[in-house]
């Protein structure tokens, strides 16, 4: 498909490119532009060139940054917060479960599966039916979960590996926002964190880990296992190989991982609608908040939606140089 | 020379390295099982009750199946399953031969030898695809989609859409010419973009007295127009802003994966003497077979989900034409309707595993067994 | 420190891969791990390492049984034959990365490496990255990260064999050296036999998993105990003639030969190139046709075929033999052994007067 040496096809491609190009950076532009037009220029629009055919002001930006000043920046912090603590949590803990599946043989038994969600079942039961407080019939089922493996683990049989593993944690990924966000806002409610960011940070990591296990497990399958080996030689744990050696050469990997988990937690809305109102509001909510009772504030809004691309093209320009090999392992592999 | 010795076998760091594996699974089992496995037990359970807030807490009736029948049979049929159009004699015969197509890659896979669980996944497989062309024939084709129909039109039309693009622009990116670098940053971009940005701006966009292409419209005659009201053309401005954002996606895995390829293969298919379409064909194509069936995996998981764009772009409208199952669900939770939410949004984890576990085993998993 | 390995067994799925090994290195001692590819060498330096769980058996290090003790705990440094450097780290926190992992403060971290990395004269390399080396310099930096602390033990997995000959003859002697300088118990793999002959104080033979002999080299090479060591340890090989044995005489085709041997239908009679001298057709053990001729440098290789066998030889380099000259040979009557070709057992006796190695 190389329409490098034949003239008229190379200019087809160019035109492609640069169309899609405009496709891209069109929106993108309106959007910036938008953030710098009074009401009445947006209103009384179109208008495409700034000092040409209208006056840019800065009133949006003010307004957002000196008068609102802290409505703006806490939301951000809050984005922020969020996004770093759930990407570093989601990335450790995915990373580590990917490790320990990529180089650890595992033996769940099909009994001790059985044998928790009957714990789970029966706490619930106790929970609904009986009305026992949730604490303790968590505890009891735990418990309860804990002998009944000890005591029956020798008699069982059957057993799930490392690739049943593999794929109950992938699939997870499946699992559409709007099921579990009930439940998860009354289990918030009950702990009394609704509108708080730990309560985001955790629910983000968990919905985003699978990606992270998804990618990175390719990863540390394809590095050599003598590095590892030798290290252990030398007298490293495994907790000190996984950090010093194994974690150092899949930093490809962790890189794009990084910069798709902090994309997707930086830019979610659905979750943080549910589970946050006041306290722990984020960008993307403040974004959806100008669409106010008096109409879309298209000013207020776009200057955010700017404000919003901002860090993320920072870090991704970060990232950049690691992120088109750390897609592919994971994509091609999987 | 240093004389280090022996690290100390404590009882500790002894414990941790015998049973360094669990500690590495332990963290994402803790946390899948605890925000992932009980809210999915606890939904369902929610989904068989009637939820009502009464003083000082809430209160939950056991309805049995009542929350589903309703969605599949009952009042909310129409909203869910939307509703059906005449039928026609064509559509007899498309699924006949539909279904004796089916039967026979059943006939073919058994002869195989794929065995007892590959046979009945098969079944399912087949009996869903059979129940999406009925859905297909008599709600998008003539009748009035639900949210269903409207989800898998998102899915499937959108999907089919990005990853007809996204292979386009890779294979553009790569075939020589030059400022390939400038283009890669540039489609990267949209996917940076939180999607209530996306939908907000596609408003702006769509805007047909102060838009950007106000002008064109008025030129074409189509002022008194408005697309929001066309129930196709609304799906159609969310499906572009949909692909606005996850072309990039597609773009940038198929771009690594054909950069992937052995140069020499294609090389030598061009000294063999294959035309360009030929060594697509024949040698990259192949090649990037796996990454393209994953990353259409993907894609399709997470467009099952898709909320954010039809809730801001055009709230569901007009009527209930561009409101996903995920959104169906939301709305019905801002009605208070927890068990009626609950109930929906189980549907829609049926119907994207089933589909997704079918792809995934049918396409993604044989397309890698050939590497 | 001793390392010992009793009665080991290991398999991989139905694999009998280490089959009930006994091996002992004593303190200060070289012992080299000889055999085939295949053979399960990798395999048991993997066991003593622990970095795998012997299936039965014991290990013992020193005085301890360290059978089910993670590597970490063994206290062994080892050479792999990818050398395994860190890719991301420099010369001298390679070197350096055992000390570090045991706390040892920066500044005598980077005075033990800066010694170990002049030991094996690489100390001009320290501030460079793996990928920015030679193979030979590689392997030294592996060599150093071995010796910059006392190991208990070193076990090297066939470190030369990336080397193109001349390095490899530089870096077997500096290996000896270097071993016998720090007196450091080392298990070493290889296949090559010169390696084993010049590095080894001992010489496990394998074969599929099994210890077929164990030696001084000088032992494995003199006094095979079966025909796998006799075939396998020795270039060129041994010589090896089909036959009977009948009342101590060695029949072959139309040739005999007097043998101090135990009577053995098919048996098989070994004897070195060293061993064979050329003589008058007519007055020799076995009348041939010359069958081919090598040039080595210092001598001359003649291979003369009688009957079905080949049979090689070392004559002087001026040796002007053409192909298909009539060529007899005389065998060395106190250097034959003879083998029983069922079992591969020795059946002379003189491996009884040599006694158990
Ligand atoms: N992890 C493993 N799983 C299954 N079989 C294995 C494994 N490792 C080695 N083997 C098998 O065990 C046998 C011995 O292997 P080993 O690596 O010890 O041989 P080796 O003597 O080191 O050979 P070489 O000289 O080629 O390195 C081989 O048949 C090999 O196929
Ligand atoms: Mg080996």
């Amino acid at each position: 498909m190389a329409p490098a040496g034949f003239r008229p096809l190379r200019i087809a491609g160019y035109a492609a490119l640069v169309l899609w190009s405009a496709v891209v950076l069109f929106p993108l532009y309106w959007v910036a532009i938008t953030s710098f037009k009074t009401p009445s220029q947006v209103n009384g629009g179109p208008y495409y060139l700034p000092f040409v055919d209208f006056m840019p002001s800065l009133h949006a930006w003010v307004y957002l940054l000196v008068d609102l000043r802290n409505d703006t920046l806490r939301p951000f912090f809050n984005s922020f917060v969020v996004a770093l603590c759930s990407t570093v949590l989601a990335v450790l803990a995915g990373a580590m479960a990917a490790y320990g599946l990529s180089r650890f043989r595992y033996r769940v038994h099909l009994g001790s599966i059985g044998l928790f969600l009957l714990a789970l079942g029966l706490a619930a039961v106790a929970v609904v039916q009986a009305g026992v407080h949730w604490p303790v019939a968590a505890a009891a089922a735990l418990a309860f979960f804990f002998l009944a493996v000890r005591a029956l683990a020798p008699r069982m049989r059957r057993s799930v590996g490392n690739q049943d593993i593999l794929f109950w944690l992938i699939s997870q990924r499946i699992l559409p926002p709007v099921v579990v966000v009930i439940p998860v806002y009354l289990m918030f409610q009950q702990l009394n964190m609704l509108d708080t960011l730990p309560a985001l940070v955790v629910t983000y990591a968990t919905v985003n880990l699978p990606i992270v296990v998804w990618i990175m497990y390719d990863f540390f399958n394809a590095l050599p296992r003598d590095l590892e080996e030798s290290a252990a030689m030398d007298g490293a744990s495994r907790m000190v190989i996984f950090l010093t050696v194994a974690l150092p050469l899949a930093r490809a990997g962790l890189a794009a991982v990084f910069l798709l988990v902090w994309i997707l937690s930086w830019n979610e809305y659905l979750l943080a609608l549910f589970l946050s109102t006041a306290d722990s509001q984020t960008m993307p909510l403040l974004v959806a908040a100008q669409n106010a009772t008096r109409g879309p504030q298209w000013w207020y809004m776009s200057a955010l939606i700017v404000l919003m691309i901002v860090p993320v093209i920072a870090l991704a320009m970060l990232l950049m140089r690691f992120i088109r090999r750390g897609f592919l392992v994971g994509a091609v592999k999987g | 020379m240093n004389a280090a010795g022996p690290p100390p076998a404590g009882r500790w760091s002894l414990w941790a390295d015998r049973n360094a594996g669990s500690i590495f699974l332990l963290p994402a089992a803790v946390v899948v099982l605890a925000f992932s496995l009980f809210p999915l037990l606890a939904s369902f359970y929610l989904s068989l009750h009637r939820f009502k807030f009464v003083s000082g807490g809430f209160e939950l009736r056991h309805v049995g199946w009542l929350n589903y029948k309703k969605l599949l049979f009952g009042s909310q049929q129409y909203h869910f399953l939307g509703t059906a159009g005449e039928w026609h004699a064509a559509f007899t015969f498309v699924v006949v031969a539909a279904a004796a197509a089916l039967i026979f890659c059943l006939y073919r896979a058994a002869r195989r030898g794929v065995g007892a669980a590959g046979i009945v996944g098969r079944v399912l497989a087949a009996a869903a695809l059979l129940v999406l062309l009925l859905l297909f024939l008599r709600i998008i084709v003539t009748g009035v989609p639900g949210t269903l129909a409207t989800t898998l039109v998102y899915v499937f039309a959108g999907g089919a859409l990005q990853f007809a693009i996204g292979l386009g622009l890779a294979l553009l990116c790569t075939s020589g010419l030059r400022g390939g670098n400038f283009f890669r940053v540039v489609f990267f971009l949209p996917l940076m973009v939180t999607p209530v940005g996306i939908a907000y701006a596609f408003r702006m966009l769509s805007d047909m007295s102060k838009g950007p292409f106000a002008p064109l419209w008025k030129f074409f005659g189509g002022e008194n127009f408005s697309w929001a009201a066309d129930p196709w053309q609304a799906r159609m401005v969310v499906i572009i802003g949909d692909s606005w954002q996850w072309i990039p996606f597609i773009f940038i895995i198929m771009l690594a994966a054909i950069e992937n390829v052995d140069n020499e293969q294609r090389e030598a298919a061009r000294m063999d003497g294959a035309d360009a379409w030929q060594v697509f064909a024949h040698v990259t194509w192949p090649a990037v077979m796996p990454a393209a069936a994953t990353v259409v995996l993907i894609r399709a998981i997470e467009a099952f989900k898709i909320i954010d764009l039809p809730n801001i772009l055009t709230n569901g409208g007009p009527g209930i034409a561009t409101e996903s199952m995920a959104l169906h669900a939301f709305a019905a939770w801002r009605t208070l309707d927890l068990g009626g939410s609950a109930a929906v949004a189980y549907l829609l984890l049926v119907v994207s595993v089933v589909l997704s576990i079918s792809f995934f085993n049918l396409v993604v998993a044989p397309s890698r067994r050939l590497r | 420190m001793r390392i010992a390995m009793r009665n080991v067994n290991k398999w991989f799925g139905a694999n009998h891969v280490v089959n009930h090994v006994n091996l002992e290195a004593e303190e200060g001692e070289f012992v080299i791990l000889l055999g085939p590819s295949g053979c399960g060498k990798t395999t048991i330096l993997r066991l003593i390492a622990g970095l795998e769980q012997c299936d039965e058996g014991q290990i013992i290090i020193g005085e301890r049984d360290v059978t089910a003790l993670p590597p970490k705990f063994r206290d062994l440094a080892m050479v792999f034959q990818s050398y395994a450097l860190y890719p991301h780290k420099t010369v001298a926190d390679n070197i350096a990365f055992p000390l570090a992992l045991r706390r040892v403060p920066a500044g005598e971290r980077r005075q033990a490496a800066h010694e170990a990395a002049a030991q094996v004269k690489i100390a001009d390399l320290l501030e460079r990255y793996p990928r920015q080396l030679s193979g030979g310099q590689r392997q030294r930096v592996a060599l150093a990260r071995a010796i910059v602390r006392r190991p208990a033990a070193f076990l090297m997995d066939e470190p030369l064999s990336n080397l193109d000959a001349r390095l490899r003859s530089h870096m077997r002697a500096e290996l000896k050296n270097i071993q016998k300088r720090l007196g450091i118990t080392t298990v070493y793999v290889t296949h090559d036999q010169i390696e084993a002959m010049t590095l080894g104080d001992r010489v496990v033979v394998l074969n599929q998993g099994e210890v077929s002999q164990v030696g001084p080299p000088g032992e494995i090479y003199g006094n095979p105990r079966t025909l796998f060591v006799a075939d396998f340890v020795g270039s060129p090989p041994m010589n090896q003639v089909r036959g009977r044995v009948r009342q101590g005489v060695f029949y072959a085709g139309d040739s005999k030969v007097a043998v101090d041997a135990a009577d053995c239908e098919h048996a098989v009679l070994g004897v070195r190139t060293e061993d064979v001298a050329p003589a008058a057709a007519a007055d020799g053990d076995f009348a041939g046709v010359i069958y081919a001729s090598e040039l080595l440098g210092d001598c001359t290789l003649v291979t003369c075929q009688t009957g079905d066998t080949l049979l090689a030889l070392k004559t002087d380099k001026n040796f002007a033999g053409g192909i298909g000259e009539p060529f007899g040979v005389r065998l060395n009557r106190d250097r034959l052994f003879l083998f029983d070709a069922n079992h591969g057992r020795r059946i002379d006796n003189n491996a009884r007067r040599a006694g158990k190695p």
